[in-house]
């Protein structure tokens, strides 16, 4: 891998401190159909820089992206504004790419890892849009400040709680069959790798757990913001159906 | 057949799927859909357990290519039937109780999704459909005991619940992704056949494969059922609705006990890991039953007591009685269920009564009723320790005559003893105006006891092990050396029994400590009030990663 296409990779697929330029910018950028488009588009143009030159990473690039992985998953948990907890999960999410690229089949690993990382994105993207909702609504996405949001807005909340479970890979989501398969693969090349990737899936429970509970929990604040109809409860109820489908789909690669 | 099974996980889903989407239009009247898809999923696992009893033989259904297997044998046969009956039982509770709650089908749906969630883990035949039902089943008890979005303690101990759950999932999806490694399959049947052939196959670092996968499984059941150091959760999670407090201690926390067995042919090759397996149940057992005495708090003693009852559950799995560990859950879960769901009409009956025994003195001057007496110190010590050992002796020989070969039954057979003479001798401390009506009544339940948990516990045996060289090997593998055996349990003996000779003189001279001692044993009950401090330092741990957390932030400027 040339120098050029190393940075690059370590920008897209984020590399701490490289993954401070997309945090940087997402957080940034106000208008939610941008976030959610720079959310769709970032990692695959990593993925291309990552699978181009036809080489798989290096064990200490996976260490590196690793140990990235592990920061953002530790930072997430202190957020409570959504919009950066979206932005630092999906760093962390994606720095899991690179040991995904690095013990996945060689043949299968471009096509693958733009599914995989597409399959993360998807969570993240509905959780800036909802994050843009809120924003709309009640002036700002805020753990704390827009809390009881179960009793004022119960199906905006109801999918909150749905995009965040997704957010941190439950069962049946792409990224609960991404991670296993990674862990899984990681397992026996390097086991600390694999023990370090479980310790940041647990850190995303523990975090969305904290984030959800800020939103949704205690009694209704301020004047209550209009909630979803019914149209819209239908289409991202079926997005969710879709993504799961997605998910056991992938699934077929657990071998 | 097949349709059947796979029946049992569709019924409660699609319940779940329509009391939710109809909430809107039928408000409370939709929970009906959830009642009657509980009504269908029992009937379906009573048909199911009936043919296990008839002898049917186990069947796979296979969903999906490489996983997505479900397995009907007797134990996912009987498993589904006592999951599905209690859901049923709390279904029907919770349509009064939970009358006036907000979201009251939210709460019907989630339900329906757990009891999906239990049965697709009983009855998963490959390792991923048993993590991803693992899994689930923490994620949704996270929802059901927050299910009061009011309540920030709700919330707040109920992620304590998917912490420790998320922490317990993963090694049992290190201990399937190290038996796929080693075989190649996710196919639970597959995997043990090959394991069965290969005992002595190594994994990471050269280490035993079965050990550590059975290492890992053991971990990820000590998580799930509450063992000392991963208990924390259990205590605090009483702030849920009462239905789901009912649901958790039948049917949820003792999860651990259904994992054991089911891997019961990688246990069988591990015997060293048998032997940690007691040890971490006992522990457990003790310290559960030490912190449920300290507790004012009722809902926090009952807490305790499911987890000394689990680290008993758990100690059963280590002498090898898997099938009575089975027997011990279902029995737990009947009872607990029933003190949680009629914990209030207790607290209705309370404030007529309080239950409290009259003072001697007051029956005596004020009731006019004559003094109690206390029979002889001796023959009740006779009577304490020679009746439990004979009925016990002889409720084993008449199922088993060769149970004494088995150290798995001594060491229960001792335990049996040490409770049964626990109890008679409290009956000696006790004042009543006819002793021998009383002891009559305790050694007849006694024996009821013992003879229904001894015939019951060695049909579960049969039921759930039928081939006898399997259950002579799950014994066999949880043995230890004779000599050493022999002299555990006669150390153990030695100290109960001084126990109680020091419990009489104490009694006996009318003052329990001498000051040295009072302080220590204050000391101790400090310890204790603060249940070992183990919510405090996980408390502790979690401010420091937060503070962490929030230093990291503010010094890479939130990017």
């Amino acid at each position: 891998m040339t120098l050029t296409g190393f940075l690059v990779a370590a920008a897209f697929l984020p590399l701490f401190p490289f993954s401070m330029l997309f945090n940087r910018l997402f957080a940034r950028v106000g208008n939610a159909w941008l976030r959610m488009a720079l959310l769709l588009l970032w990692p695959q143009l990593g993925v291309l820089a990552l699978v181009t030159p036809g080489e798989k990473p290096d064990a200490w690039l996976v260490w590196w992206a690793v140990a990235t992985s592990g920061l953002y998953a530790l930072r997430t948990v202190a957020l409570r504004d959504l919009r950066l907890w979206t932005g630092y999960m999906a760093t962390s999410a994606w720095s899991l790419l690179w040991p995904a690229a690095a013990f996945a089949p060689l043949a299968a690993s471009a096509d693958a890892l733009a599914l995989q990382a597409a399959g993360l994105s998807a969570p993240f993207v509905l959780l800036t849009w909802i994050s843009g909702r809120l924003d709309a609504e009640l002036g700002a996405a805020y753990a704390g400040v827009c809390g009881g949001l179960a009793v004022t807005v119960p199906r905006l909340s109801g999918l909150l709680t749905l995009a965040i479970l997704a957010a941190v890979a439950t069962p049946l989501v792409p990224g609960f069959f991404i991670l296993l398969e990674t862990t899984l693969h990681a397992l026996p090349a390097m086991p600390g790798a694999a023990l370090l990737i479980l310790t940041v899936w647990l850190m995303w429970a523990w975090s969305g757990a904290r984030i959800l509970r800020g939103f949704i929990v205690g009694p209704a604040r301020g004047a209550p913001g209009r909630d979803l109809g019914n149209a819209v409860v239908a289409l991202l109820g079926l997005t969710f159906v879709v993504l799961m489908l997605a998910g056991i789909g992938i699934s077929g690669d657990l071998s | 057949m097949e349709g059947f099974i796979v029946l049992v996980i569709l019924l409660p889903l699609a319940a779940a799927l329509l009391t939710w989407t109809s909430a809107s239009r039928l408000q409370g009247a939709s929970v009906r859909i959830s009642i009657i898809g509980s009504i269908a999923t029992f009937g379906v696992t009573t048909l199911l357990l009936g043919l296990a009893l008839t002898g049917k033989s186990a069947t796979q259904v296979h969903l999906g290519a490489s996983w997505g297997i479900l397995l009907f044998d007797p134990l996912s046969a009987l498993m589904a039937f006592v999951v599905s009956g209690i859901s049923l039982l709390v279904h029907v509770y919770s349509i009064r109780y939970m009358a006036e709650e907000r979201g009251y089908a939210r709460f019907f749906a989630l339900l329906d999704l757990m009891t999906a969630a239990l049965l697709l883990m009983v009855s998963a035949g490959d390792l991923i459909t048993l993590l991803i039902a693992w899994h689930l089943i923490g994620v949704l008890l996270y929802f059901l005991l927050g299910h009061d979005t009011a309540s920030q303690a709700a919330h707040r101990y109920a992620s304590w619940t998917l912490l420790t759950y998320r922490f317990g999932d993963l090694p049992l999806l290190l201990a399937a992704g190290l038996l796929y490694q080693a075989f190649g399959t996710w196919s639970s049947h597959e995997v043990f056949a090959q394991l069965t052939s290969a005992p002595d196959a190594r994994t990471l670092f050269g280490l035993p494969l079965a050990e550590t996968v059975a290492g890992l499984v053991a971990l990820a059941a000590f998580a799930r059922s509450a063992q000392f150091l991963l208990h924390a959760w259990l205590p605090y999670s009483m702030s849920g609705p009462t239905p789901v407090s009912a649901l958790m201690h039948a049917g949820i926390v003792n999860a651990g006990g259904f994992l054991i067995n089911r891997f019961a042919p990688l246990f069988v090759t591990a015997n060293d890991v048998l032997h940690g397996i007691f040890a971490v149940g006992l522990i457990t057992a003790v310290i559960g039953s030490v912190l449920m005495l300290a507790q004012n708090d009722i809902k926090k003693a009952l807490g305790y007591s499911t987890m000394g009852q689990m680290g008993f559950m758990i100690m059963e799995c280590g002498v090898g009685a898997f099938s009575l560990a089975v027997y011990h859950l279902i029995a737990h879960g009947l009872f607990k269920g029933t003190l949680f769901l009629g914990a209030g009409g207790m607290i209705g009956e309370a404030r007529q009564d309080d239950g409290v025994p009259k003072d001697d003195l007051y029956t005596f001057v004020i009731e006019r009723r004559p003094a109690r007496r206390r029979q002889p110190w001796l023959v009740m010590a006779a009577i304490t320790l020679v009746v439990p050992v004979t009925i016990l002796i002889l409720a084993h020989w008449v199922v088993a005559n060769d149970f004494f070969q088995k150290q798995g039954a001594v060491v229960l057979l001792f335990f049996g003893w040490v409770t049964g003479a626990q109890l008679i001798f409290s009956t000696y401390r006790m004042r009543t105006e006819n002793i021998w009506r009383l002891m009559g009544m305790i050694l007849f339940s006694f024996t009821i006891v013992v003879i229904g948990y001894t015939l019951i516990s060695h049909a579960f045996d049969v039921f759930l092990y039928p081939d006898p060289v399997f259950r002579s090997r799950i014994y066999t593998a949880a043995g230890i050396n004779v000599f050493w055996f022999d002299a555990l349990v006669i150390l153990m003996t030695l100290v109960v029994v001084f126990g109680w000779l020091v419990t009489y003189y104490a009694e006996q001279n009318g003052q329990r400590w001498s000051d040295g001692l009072g302080a220590l044993w204050r000391s101790f009950y400090r310890i204790v009030a603060r249940e070992f401090f183990v919510a405090s330092i996980y408390e502790r741990l979690s401010a420091v990663l937060l503070a962490v957390a929030t230093r990291l932030n503010v010094l890479l400027r939130w990017a």
